[in-house]
Formats: structure tokens, C-alpha cells, sequence
């Protein structure tokens, strides 16, 4: 071994972190050769200097700020807890998902099939979400969903089995919006047009009339359901619009996969990016 | 930077596996390794974060400090360090290594002081060179003793901060090489490198500088 291939080495002599005997080359290297012993020597004389440099000690300033800020941060974090708690167990986005999603794909034979055979009755017990328990909440939730199936037929038989043309189904919208003194009755009626209805334009004359209910986690919940069935990118960027404006963080997984998925229209992929920085 | 955080990977060495991978923890023991306290602040249990302060301000004060030659700096990124644990603190993954990610953060943090404020570090003032002097015990028995120490901190302050970093960071004998090539972003093999490279400019400088006293 010559002096620069031990002088490469020099590394593995000096760190500790090293276990086991380092290769005998080097050792027989350094015992016959003053220079990289002196060399060495330089180099372990610089590390222990560093190593025995005190460090300075941090100022009383630092220990107070860093628990001022701890406490900000748990204040914060408790005020925000009760929004979690509301939120996570979110049954309304699988009650609507419930709904919607025998629709698959829209057409005549699905509507059918869910206004003929479905029976919420039976179904619905299966829908519960997992991790729910049957408390008084889940048993109001089922309620509500038995009644929002009543309600899905009516409308589906109302405005699609009819096949009326779309500028009716369209003023049927707009009646509504003037007409229900019921908001659950109206938001059904509008989500259920923003899910099914063939017509762009109605679609987004629904959605619009949805905002200013966009507070309510349920409407929330249709809006994101109705985006997984939409197949029109110009409905889907206003849908994911909708879904920022209302700060629905719930929408997230949703916005991601679309983001990354190729399926969707590039402008879909766009909105659905800035919208996972917005909510 | 956000994604930085998160995309933040170091190979775990056998010592992290033993971890305790469970989070419910009583904060208040001592006994709680470092990595079962960060994941009960990940948990929500926030308050835990003050064990991990109590442990670990004090070496990342003094490696800041001698990183960027000047204390009032080392504190406000140590204050926002800590900071980002808290607010990134969902990020922390299960097999992480605190140790690893805090410096992971220092680095991020200590370049956006640096980026601020344009600047290899400031000459280093005398005043603070006499203070780490004094940080020592004993000190003032022997002038010769904080001399030296002034002379390797004016060393370290000539040195690139690349240099500087990665020297510092290798004397952490708890930081494992793939650790450091972690927090730096390079292969270990090049750490290993520049680490022992930025040794041996330290020494030149160093005693360059002893030199220049002597005569
Ligand atoms: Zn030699």
C-alpha cells in the first residue's frame, strides 16, 4: 500500500462510528512511514480540537418562546378539534354515494331498477358505514335516508322517467328554488338534478342554486358524490369550484386521484391541483 | 417545501427498529425513546414536543450556533425548527429517526436564514468568541486554551458552509453516515467524502491561522 491509497483510508481510521479491526494494510502502512504519521496525526488533532470546542448555551429568551409557542399551538389545536370531531364521522358523503351510485353511468334501465326493486328497508342496514355505531344518530341517519330514497324516486320519476325536454326540467329547477319552503326537499331535488339530469345546462344551473346552501355538510357530501359520476369536464371544473368555495376538505382524496388520473380531461386535472392548495 | 418534508427518507438502521412503535404514551417519563414522543405529538399529544425541547435544544443550539457564527441566529432557528415539527408534525413517518429528521429541518431552516440574509456568516465578533471561551469550565486558567478555540471557530467561519455543515453533522456520533447522506440529500459514499475533505480544510485553515499568529 502506497501513501495516497492509506491517505484514503484516513476516513475509516478516524470514525468511530467504524466496528471491527479496520484493514491491517493501513496500520502497517502508518507504522513505517512518518509522513502519513504525521499527517494522520494533524487530522486527529483538528478532530479533537472540534470535538473539545464548548458550545455556546442558548439564552433563557429560547426556552420561554418555545413553550409560548407550544401553548399557542395546543389552543389552536383544541379550537380546531371540534371541527374534526363534527366532521369525521361524515356519514352523508356514503349516504349520498349510496344513493347515486346504482345510477352508475346514467340510464333509463338503472333508474329503473332502483325506483322499481330498491327497497331501502333492505338495503340500507348494508350502507352503514363501518365505522358507526347503531346509536341514535346512525338510527336518525337511516331515517333521513329512507326519506331521501322517497324523495330520489319521486324526483326520478318526476323529471327523467318523463323525459321532459330540458328547458322544462330546467325551469323545474328554477321553480323549485322559489316554490320549497323545505331546504332538505329543495337541496334533494337540486342534487339529485346535478347527478342525473342529461342536460349540461341543467346540471349547472342545479349546482348553481347549490351554493347558497353550501354550508351544509349534506350538500357538500351530493356535490362531491355527483363529481365521481360526472362525465362533462366543463361540470366537473365547475363541481370542483363549488367543492373550494365551500372549503370541503372532505373532497381531498377525491381532488387527488383526479389529479392524478389520465382519465380526466387536462383542464380537470388543472382545477383539481389548485384545488387541493385552496381547501 | 412541504413535499420536501415529506419526501424526507432515511434507511433505518437496526437501532430504529427496536423503537417502540406504539404512541400512547405518559410524556412525562423520561424513559420514552425519542421517537415514541414524536409519534404522540404526531398522535395529537402535543405537550410531548416539551421532552423532545428539553433533550435536544441544547446540541442543536450549539451546532447552529457554530454553523452560522452568530447566537441570536442559532436561537430564532432552533425556535423555528421546532416550529415545523409542530406544524409538520404529520409527516413524521413510523420508521423515521427523530435525530435525523431535526437536522433534516435545521438544514432547511439554517439555508433560509442564509438565503435571507445573503451572507457566509458574519466576521465572527470577538465578543462571542470570548463567550463560547467562557462557556467552558475553568476557563481563564489558560489564555492559550479559549485562544485555540477562537482560532478553530474563525477556522470553521472560512470554511464553505457546505464544508462546514457536513463536518459538524459527521461529529454527531448518534447520526449514522446514511443518516447524514439523508439530511443532505447525496449517496453516503459522497458524504463520507466531503465530510473527511472538509476535515482536512479545516486542519489547513487551522493552522494557517496559528501560523499567522506565531509570526
Ligand atoms: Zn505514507
Amino acid at each position: 500500500m502506497n501513501c495516497v491509497q492509506a491517505r484514503d483510508r484516513f476516513a475509516e481510521l478516524l470514525d468511530q462510528r467504524l466496528e471491527g479491526p479496520v484493514s491491517g494494510d493501513i496500520r502497517t502502512h502508518l507504522a513505517s512511514c512518518p509522513a502519513c504519521q504525521r499527517e494522520f496525526a494533524s487530522l486527529r488533532d483538528t478532530l479533537d480540537r472540534l470535538d473539545a470546542l464548548p458550545a455556546a448555551k442558548p439564552g433563557p429568551r429560547l426556552r420561554a418562546n418555545f413553550y409560548a409557542m407550544l401553548e399557542d399551538e395546543k389552543r389552536s389545536a383544541a379550537a380546531a378539534a371540534p371541527v374534526a370531531a363534527r366532521r369525521r364521522p361524515t356519514p352523508g358523503a356514503n349516504v349520498w354515494r349510496w344513493i347515486l351510485s346504482p345510477l352508475a353511468a346514467g340510464g333509463l334501465l338503472a333508474l329503473g331498477f332502483v325506483a322499481g326493486h330498491y327497497s331501502p328497508q333492505r338495503t340500507a342496514p348494508v350502507t352503514i358505514p363501518a365505522t358507526s355505531s347503531p346509536d341514535q344518530a346512525t338510527q336518525q341517519e337511516l331515517a333521513d335516508l329512507r326519506k331521501k330514497v322517497d324523495s330520489m324516486t319521486q324526483l326520478v320519476g318526476y323529471s327523467l322517467l318523463q323525459q321532459q325536454p330540458a328547458g322544462e326540467r330546467l325551469k323545474g329547477v328554477l321553480a323549485a328554488q322559489n316554490l320549497t319552503q323545505d331546504d332538505d326537499q329543495l337541496i334533494t331535488k337540486l342534487i339529485s338534478t346535478l347527478a342525473l339530469d342529461s342536460s349540461t345546462n341543467v346540471r349547472l344551473t342545479a349546482l348553481e342554486a347549490l351554493y347558497q346552501h353550501a354550508d351544509k355538510e349534506v350538500v357538500r357530501a351530493g356535490v362531491l358524490a355527483s363529481l365521481t359520476r360526472e362525465q362533462n369536464p366543463l361540470v366537473q371544473v365547475s363541481m370542483i369550484d363549488f367543492l373550494v368555495a365551500a372549503k370541503d376538505r372532505e373532497a381531498a382524496p377525491t381532488l387527488q386521484e383526479m389529479a392524478r388520473s389520465d382519465k380526466f380531461d387536462r383542464s380537470v386535472r388543472d382545477a383539481a391541483k389548485r384545488a387541493l392548495v385552496q381547501i | 417545501m412541504i413535499a420536501d418534508l415529506t419526501d424526507f427518507r432515511i434507511s433505518s438502521g437496526p437501532a430504529n427498529a427496536r423503537l417502540a412503535r406504539h404512541s400512547n404514551v405518559d410524556t412525562t417519563s423520561p424513559h420514552h425513546t425519542d421517537h415514541a414522543l414524536m409519534l404522540a405529538v404526531r398522535d395529537g399529544e402535543l405537550d410531548a414536543l416539551g421532552e423532545l425541547f428539553e433533550r435536544h435544544h441544547g446540541p442543536l443550539y450549539g451546532y447552529l450556533g457554530k454553523l452560522t457564527g452568530d447566537r441570536l441566529a442559532a436561537e430564532d432557528i432552533v425556535q423555528t425548527v421546532f416550529q415545523r415539527m409542530l406544524k409538520y408534525r404529520h409527516t413524521y413517518r413510523d420508521d423515521g429517526s427523530f435525530t435525523a429528521w431535526m437536522y433534516h429541518l435545521a438544514r432547511r431552516c439554517a439555508a433560509d436564514y442564509f438565503r435571507k440574509h445573503n451572507a457566509a456568516p458574519a466576521a465572527t465578533d470577538p465578543a462571542d468568541l470570548q463567550e463560547y471561551a467562557d462557556a467552558r469550565p475553568n476557563a481563564g486558567d489558560e489564555a492559550g486554551i479559549s485562544d485555540d478555540h477562537a482560532f478553530l471557530h474563525r477556522a470553521l467561519n472560512r470554511l464553505d458552509r457546505d464544508d462546514r455543515e457536513i463536518l459538524l453533522l459527521s461529529r454527531f456520533q448518534e447520526l449514522s453516515f446514511a443518516e447524514i447522506a439523508g439530511i443532505l440529500e447525496c449517496s453516503v459514499g459522497a458524504a463520507k467524502v466531503r465530510a473527511h475533505r472538509a476535515l482536512r480544510e479545516l486542519r489547513d485553515v487551522y493552522f494557517q491561522l496559528q501560523k499567522e499568529k506565531t509570526t
